[in-house]
């Protein structure tokens, strides 16, 4: 069953929502919320620090925004014997060459590049269509039986089209061979003529050299007739090529048939006839992968709240 | 010689009749039908010496088009019909000699090929 616009979008702004950093806080009152006996009294501001500092001090809660800094680097830098950093003057570099250079491990090369780490992906829609999590959008330019339909259709057109140029070509060819014949007919009369003329007066030469052109004249004639006959017959050909075009047409439908049908078929296996309404489903259960919290941090949120 | 060229494809119908043009039919000749029910609708009214008929068409296939014309009472039981068409299984081809088409023709066809068919008619 395809998503309609509206589900999509709905669909969307859920994740959306899940995406952004919701503040710790708030995600407490989510599971407190869902916990009998427990109200929500609005914890004061100073309560939420101290929620804040509690969970920083739970194993495997790690604020995603920290991210390691220089000063994290520096930390490191001295926490090895013999690196002095006081950020004075650039001499110390040359010093420090020299510890670096007695440090295992540590050899004389360039400085690494820094690996790029993978940006997060991006939240737009094109980005999620991209990364195969959301659908394209159910829109006529995506629905496949109307595009293939479209595409038979065009393509119908424009064959009907190309066989309007080919059959302007074949009609302008008849005309060429008309005029042809016409004139092979009167250089033919010619070429007898001149012959006469020229068996009967051997020395006037000015005959014998038109006989000659007339004669090259009727070759030409007769290798342009060839010329355009054999255009016809390509042009012929090209015609018969394009009844691949109607064949294509019905693969095209062929396609568009199964389609339907599977179309048809899977919103039969999937129709609820049970007429009951929509159950509220489950958001986060034990097992998932994300966003369901342990017993140990549960009765740690339970004891935050004094219950 | 007066010829019906029914099939849902114009361009289709062009090809066959530039053959059939070739033939030394006249454009003036032979009338064209998108479907079945367009080219019974054209046999009501005119006669035919050969109807060529595709046979996967909307409205009326080319099949039941056949079965039309050699039905009892048709005027057109004894015109010569040649299915030209996609279809090349044999159940097909048996399909269509059985109900009446005198020649059969699976596409693509070559110029020659369709000249060979139509010949005895245009004797």
């Amino acid at each position: 069953m395809s998503m309609t616009q509206e589900e999509i979008e709905a669909l969307m702004n859920d994740t959306a929502i899940e995406d952004k950093v919701e503040p710790a806080d708030d995600n407490i009152d989510d599971i407190l919320a869902g916990i009998d006996g427990i109200v929500d009294d609005e914890p004061s501001s100073d309560e939420e620090i101290n929620i804040d500092d509690m969970l920083a001090g739970i194993d495997g809660i790690v604020e995603s925004e920290e991210e390691s800094t220089s000063d994290d680097m520096d930390d490191i830098l001295a926490g090895i014997d013999g690196i002095v950093d006081d950020g004075s003057s650039e001499d110390q570099v040359d010093d420090m060459d020299d510890i670096l250079a007695g440090i295992d491990g540590v050899t004389d090369s360039e400085p690494k590049k820094e690996i790029k780490k993978e940006s997060p992906p991006a939240d737009t829609l094109e980005d999620k269509i991209d990364q195969g999590i959301f659908p394209l959008p159910s829109s006529n330019e995506h629905k496949i039986v109307n595009q293939l339909n479209q595409v038979a259709e065009d393509s119908e057109e424009k064959a009907s089209q190309i066989f309007d140029v080919l059959s302007f070509i074949l009609d302008e060819n008849e005309k060429v061979e008309s005029a042809l014949n016409k004139n092979s007919k009167f250089i033919e009369s010619q070429v007898e003529l001149l012959t006469k003329l020229a068996t009967k007066f051997p020395n006037i030469q000015l005959l014998q050299d038109n006989l000659n052109e007339a004669n090259e004249l009727k070759n030409t004639c007769s290798n342009t007739r060839n010329v355009v006959a054999e255009e016809n017959n390509k042009i012929f050909e090209a015609m018969e090529i394009m009844q691949y075009h109607d064949i294509n047409r019905q693969k095209i439908e062929r396609v568009m048939s199964v389609i339907k049908k599977l179309t048809t078929y899977l919103n039969g296996i999937f129709e609820d006839d049970s007429k009951k309404p929509e159950v509220q489903i489950a958001k986060h259960i034990s097992g998932d992968s994300h966003n369901t919290v342990e017993n140990e941090d549960l009765d740690d949120l339970i004891a935050e709240f004094g219950k | 010689m007066k010829i019906l060229i029914v099939d849902d494809s114009s361009t289709m119908r062009r090809i066959i009749g530039n053959v059939v043009g070739q033939l030394g039919v006249s454009k003036e000749d032979f009338d064209e039908a998108e479907d079945g029910v367009v080219a019974w609708k054209l046999l009501q009214e005119n006669k035919y010496d050969v109807i060529l008929t595709d046979w996967n068409m909307p409205n009326m296939n080319g099949l039941e088009l056949v079965k039309h014309i050699r039905g009892e009472g048709s005027a057109h039981r004894g015109t010569p019909t040649v299915m030209i068409t996609t279809e090349g299984g044999k159940s097909e081809v048996i399909t269509a000699l059985k109900a009446g088409v005198n020649n059969y023709i699976v596409k693509p066809f070559n110029a020659q090929t369709l000249k060979e068919k139509l010949d005895p008619f245009f004797r």
